[in-house]
């Protein structure tokens, strides 16, 4: 009103400055290949985009366009991108345990057809390719201690459960996933591994009765069961293993055991309906195809990487607080993903009743 | 505010002063022309989803998802909570943020702007980085259990967060600015001639405030209570962040529906009731409002 009218060129040259963004954007949606990922970023991400996603630009020219989210996002995301068939994602990457569930399956597509081409690899697991996704990493949830001079150091649930002989602070986590705290329980309370599943809720909770008062935090990220052992909130928690290495990496006197653990890993999952579905094919073929890929990531990650030769070739230290085969046989406890995902939503009412 | 005093001389100049002729200004087409952007918006971004939701509650036209919500005590204690939650919020942001409004409203310019960056650099900073910060200052090595320990009120660490008060505290100081703007406004409106004739009619400083101040902000309080109490109803982060497992609130069952168990139907439920429940509540602002200003134009 007050200023004077825009001249023509003025005019013209704002136009440009908004059509330009646009027209670069489509330019990279129809003219290059691309393939959308979406993961929960951070140091996860980095790791990922050196090892995996640059090396598979290289080789193919196909670029990888990563989205960040958290899990819980991805998969809220997912399912509203199906539901409305606006799919602008071609993969993501969810846990173990929701890969096997019906609202994943409902959501993506079924990749048996794709995994036969590993059908007969000797370096990856029977369930390094499934249904749900290909493997990424597996990982431990499992008991973690500060350790103190020449004390004896928690080695089983039971042991956490043992406040006089193991004093101090206790922390679970509390992600609206339950199962993992109620099997500690129960292990603790004398249930042995393979009659664990189905979860016994009621007594599993009589068990964390007698341990409440002890628990200083229940923790909702990584972060903050990290943040927890750095300030002696407690010295004895369930946390994820790799927050555990990252602790020790930073120098504090943090140690875990394998008798008390759960096996829980990442899959890589295809979006029903994804517009680059065949870029995302060879991204994830690219994974389990590359055992120097997934060294790499997992040497900065700490975990522990589908294929067996992708093991062999990671550094002496890394390896020496990976799982050993032997430990996994005999300790580690598998969770019965068909159970939990069906007994998700009761699961998760009980643990807010008790919570609260 | 540059641009609108540069504007407005402008527009005075065409048109008489009468606040009724210059909504005249623009015929009626005009007018509806310039206002169907936003109702447009409105219709497309709020009216449209709120209804998919509710329509999605009652999904295959049954009522199991209200039957369930009512069946398990839990979900009407974690409400009866919220509620509970957001009520002392709103009352404690109330205390606190009234004197500070007043200041705003009577410290000269200069002053008044340095309270005012006080009250809105908080706001425009991200509700992740205040709730982050009572983390830092409430956890068991942090200031405010050193400060304790130092002066000798008590002998180890209290545990501060992680609790119900830890919520209450930093959802106040999150919802603080929403309290003080709308009083400080009507506040700042308010002549001081008004309190001066009162003065000058005997009454103390103390009077004159309950019968003259008080009453006349009162749209703005209330008009503060009704944003600190129904932004404080949905609250998320912070809860999450600063609470344990005690100050658990609707919108974290609700999220867990959302995106952990993909209940959509269930999540909407929860969402009516909740939305429900804050309706009701508005209602009853108003009703107390419309009341309250009946009663002092009597006096």
């Amino acid at each position: 009103m007050i200023s004077m009218p825009l001249s023509w060129n003025k005019m013209h040259k704002l136009m440009l400055a908004g059509i330009l963004p646009l027209l670069s954007w489509s330019s990279a949606s129809f003219a290059s290949e691309q393939v959308v990922i979406a993961s929960t970023g951070g140091a996860y991400d980095r790791a990922l985009k050196a090892a995996w996603f640059d090396p598979f630009t290289k080789a193919t020219g196909i670029k990888v366009v990563t989205v960040v989210a958290t899990n819980a996002e991805m998969r809220a995301k997912v399912a509203a991108m199906v539901k409305t068939g606006n799919v602008t994602w071609d993969l993501y990457l969810d846990g173990e345990i929701q890969a096997a569930s019906t609202a994943h399956k409902a959501v993506t597509e079924d990749l048996t057809g794709f995994c036969k081409q590993f059908a007969g690899r000797r370096d990856l697991g029977a369930n390094a390719c499934a249904a749900g996704g290909a493997l990424l990493q597996s990982t431990a949830t499992l008991l973690a201690y500060r350790t103190g001079d020449g004390e004896p150091t928690p080695q089983t649930w039971a042991d956490m459960w043992d406040s006089k002989t193991f004093p101090g602070e206790r922390a679970f986590p509390n992600f609206d996933d339950p199962w993992r705290v109620m099997a500690a329980a129960l292990l603790a309370d004398g249930v042995s591994r393979e009659e664990l599943f189905p979860l016994d809720v009621e007594r599993a909770l009589e068990k964390l009765d007698e341990l409440r008062p002890s628990v200083s935090v229940w923790w909702k990220t990584g972060d903050q069961s990290v943040q927890g052992f750095r300030n002696g909130d407690y010295s004895v928690g369930q946390i994820w293993l790799t927050r555990a290495k990252a602790m020790q990496n930073e120098g504090l006197p943090i140690g875990w055991s394998y008798k008390a653990s759960f096996l829980v890993g990442d899959r890589i999952a295809l979006v029903k309906g994804a517009q680059n579905r065949d870029n995302a094919l060879k991204l994830m073929a690219f994974w389990l195809n590359s055992p120097e890929a997934q060294a790499q990531a997992c040497e900065v990650l700490s975990c522990t990487p589908p294929s067996t030769e992708a093991i062999a070739l990671m550094s002496e230290d890394v390896r020496k607080t990976m799982p050993h085969a032997d430990e996994v046989r005999d300790y580690m406890v598998v969770p019965d993903a068909e159970w939990i995902n069906a007994n998700a939503a009761q699961l998760l009412q009980r643990w807010n009743e008790w919570l609260r | 505010m540059s641009g609108l005093s540069e504007v407005s001389p402008a527009v005075s100049a065409r048109q008489p002063r009468s606040t009724v002729a210059s909504a005249r200004f623009y015929s009626r087409s005009v007018s509806i022309g310039l206002a169907t952007p936003l109702i447009a918006a409105l219709l497309i971004g709020f009216v449209y989803p709120v209804t998919r939701l509710v329509a999605l509650s009652f999904e295959g036209g049954s009522l199991d998802n209200y039957r369930r919500l009512v069946a398990e005590p839990l979900y009407l204690d974690v409400l009866a909570s919220t509620v509970k939650v957001a009520f002392i919020v709103t009352i404690a942001s109330l205390f606190l943020g009234f004197p500070v409004a007043y200041l705003m409203a009577r410290l000269r310019h200069g002053v008044a702007m340095v309270v005012a960056a006080c009250v809105f650099i908080p706001l425009w900073t991200s509700v992740l980085v205040r709730s982050y910060a009572w983390v830092v200052l409430l956890q068991r090595n942090g200031i405010v259990n050193a400060l304790l320990a130092d002066v000798g009120i008590t002998d180890g660490p209290l545990k501060l967060i992680y609790t119900q008060g830890a919520v209450i505290v930093a959802m106040t100081h999150v919802l603080m600015p929403f309290m003080i703007l709308p009083i400080y406004s009507t506040l700042r409106t308010l002549p001081p001639d008004y309190v001066r004739a009162a003065r000058n009619l005997g009454a103390g400083a103390f009077r004159a405030f309950i019968s003259i101040t008080l009453p006349l902000s009162l749209p703005g309080v209330f008009a503060g209570s009704v944003l600190c109490f129904v932004l404080a109803l949905g609250f998320y982060i912070t809860p999450a962040l600063v609470g344990g497992p005690g100050s658990m609130l609707m919108a974290t069952l609700i999220g867990q529906q959302t995106t952990v168990l993909l209940d959509w139907p269930f999540a909407a439920a929860l969402s009516t009731v909740l939305l429900a429940v804050t309706l009701i509540f508005v209602f009853l602002f108003r009703k107390t409002l419309s009341l309250s200003k009946g009663l002092h134009s009597v006096h």
